[in-house]
């Protein structure tokens, strides 16, 4: 598999309101290229904005987002899978190929893209015959199959049991590795963020309040002194954070 | 699920009550009980059948009244998808139009008969309105519906994912669309038939239910009975077709696969 270069990122007073709600306060923030980067923060704290925003899903109301070159190419993974239904498994991946994927190079890019997440054999089924977990890992395929330079995943875990989250999470450390793409993960799961990311964004009432990096070896341990430390820290921050107010 | 898996052993009970129906009719008739301008034996509606169908008569009938149906179904269910088209993906042209479409809707079409009679005397164009318009509105509403229905997180993923509008619509929202716009077509279909009954009942020269009207005249119930039964058969025809196209292009749904 081919390495591709992450996108570098730098969001300057970076605000957003919906109406009379101010959702994003002056967010400043670089993002070395292919890093892992963890947004994480309560419900409405403007964790899921941010990220639209960067991907430029919303227009931001001021400041603004720029990339490092003009072939910055993002893909967004969903906290639901969005499989088309009426599919197969190979079809839904080569969505990810846009008109490129209607051809024979597309069912072949999108098999390739599948056998990278485990599924090559699933190829041919309908999305209605795979399990919660294997939805999400089509999902990912989707997403990697035009070999983006920005990974955005918006609590792409959430909805899985616990077993099979913890295997996503080492398969998207494996696939991030892989490939070199720039990962941005918001999460509401502490101990997922420390898992993965190379620095823990805590957003909280529109504001990044902490930027934790996190330098432990990989793969990491959850067990370890030095990752429960870690995300005791950051559970503790994230928890006397004072709630916002403010919707998402 | 075990009731399921013995379809095949349960078949033949479904038969036993029919079966057991004919052949008391068949008795009864053949017995005298029965006078036959009340219900003629189910052999001798048969025996009109096949003497029918060997002078020419049944078939020509046949083809004339399936094709008004055809015609009908294409030129109404047309319109009804253009419609349901437009007002499902256009929120100007659903304010526009859809109210008044939906005012329509509530004038049952059979009403309109002696209207049609008088613009239309009793010439094919009749018919064919009648039909275009029973067959209209089911399509049209659940056009609409399906297109209204269609899961907004999946388009959401189509814009996001970079599809252009008319990728979108046919990689998206047309098959999405799809099931509420067979259960139309299927809804239509039924229409389709009970329009023909009464349209060449009341005023046609040829079709099934002319030649129902006809036999009438001469108190010739068993053909009658026979036109009767080849209404039922049509419209079980027309529902196993739209069967057929829902297990063809709802395979991908489990509650369509068998």
């Amino acid at each position: 598999m081919s390495k591709h270069k992450g996108a570098a990122l730098t969001l300057s007073q970076v605000s957003k309101r919906f109406g009379e709600t101010d959702v994003l306060h002056g967010v400043d923030l670089s993002i070395e290229p292919g890093s892992f980067v963890a947004i994480i923060g309560k419900s409405g704290c403007g964790k899921s904005t941010l990220l639209r925003v960067i991907l430029g899903l919303e227009p931001a109301s001021t400041g603004h987002v720029s990339s490092d070159s003009d072939a910055a190419h993002a893909r967004l993974v969903f906290q639901e899978p969005r499989l088309l239904p009426w599919a197969s498994v190979a079809a839904n991946v080569a969505v990810g190929l846009g008109e490129r994927g209607d051809g024979p190079e597309g069912v072949a890019a999108a098999r390739e893209a599948l056998a990278d997440v485990g599924l090559a054999a699933k190829a041919d089924d309908w999305p209605s015959t795979l399990s919660g977990g294997q939805r999400q890992r089509v999902a990912l395929a989707r997403a990697l199959v035009s070999h983006p330079t920005l990974l955005a995943l918006d609590e792409p875990l959430g909805a899985l049991d616990a077993l099979t989250r913890i295997e996503m999470q080492s398969l998207l450390e494996n696939v991030w590795q892989a490939q070199g793409f720039t990962a941005l993960l918001v999460t509401h799961d502490v101990g997922e963020a420390v898992a993965l990311a190379d620095r823990v964004l805590l957003i909280d009432a529109g504001r990044v309040a902490l930027d934790q990096p996190i330098d432990l070896p990989r793969p990491r341990r959850r067990g370890d002194a030095a990752f429960a430390a870690l995300e005791g820290a950051i559970l503790e921050r994230l928890l006397d954070a004072p709630a916002s107010a403010e919707a998402r | 699920m075990s009731r399921y898996q013995d379809r095949k052993e349960r078949f033949p009970l479904a038969w036993i009550v029919p079966g057991v129906l004919l052949f008391l009719w068949q008795v009864s008739a053949s017995l005298g009980w029965l006078p036959a301008t009340i219900l003629p034996a189910p052999s001798a509606v048969l025996a009109a059948g096949w003497a029918l169908t060997l002078d020419g008569t049944l078939p020509a009938n046949l083809g004339v009244s399936t094709l008004r149906a055809l015609a009908g179904l294409v030129i109404g269910g047309g319109i009804g998808f253009g419609l349901g088209l437009l007002t499902g993906l256009s929120r100007i042209s659903e304010r526009l139009l859809d109210p008044t479409l939906q005012m329509v809707r509530n004038v049952p079409h059979l009403a309109l008969i002696p209207m049609v009679i008088i613009w239309f005397g009793i010439e094919e164009e009749a018919r064919l309105f009648l039909v275009a318009l029973g067959v209209f509105f089911p399509i049209y509403l659940n056009t609409l519906h399906g297109i209204r229905n269609v899961d907004p997180q999946l388009i959401e993923m189509g814009r996001v994912y970079g599809m252009s509008p008319r990728r979108l619509f046919r990689r998206v929202i047309l098959p999405g669309a799809l099931p509420a716009i067979l259960v139309g077509l299927r809804y239509a279909l039924g229409i389709m038939w009970l329009t023909l009954i009464v349209a060449e009942t009341i005023a046609a020269k040829s079709g099934i239910g002319h030649m129902a009207m006809a036999a009438r005249e001469f108190m010739r119930t068993d053909v009658v009975v026979l036109s009767i039964l080849i209404y039922a058969l049509l419209g079980k025809l027309a529902d196993s077709a739209t069967k057929a196209l829902e297990r063809r292009f709802l395979r991908w749904n489990p509650a369509y696969r068998r």
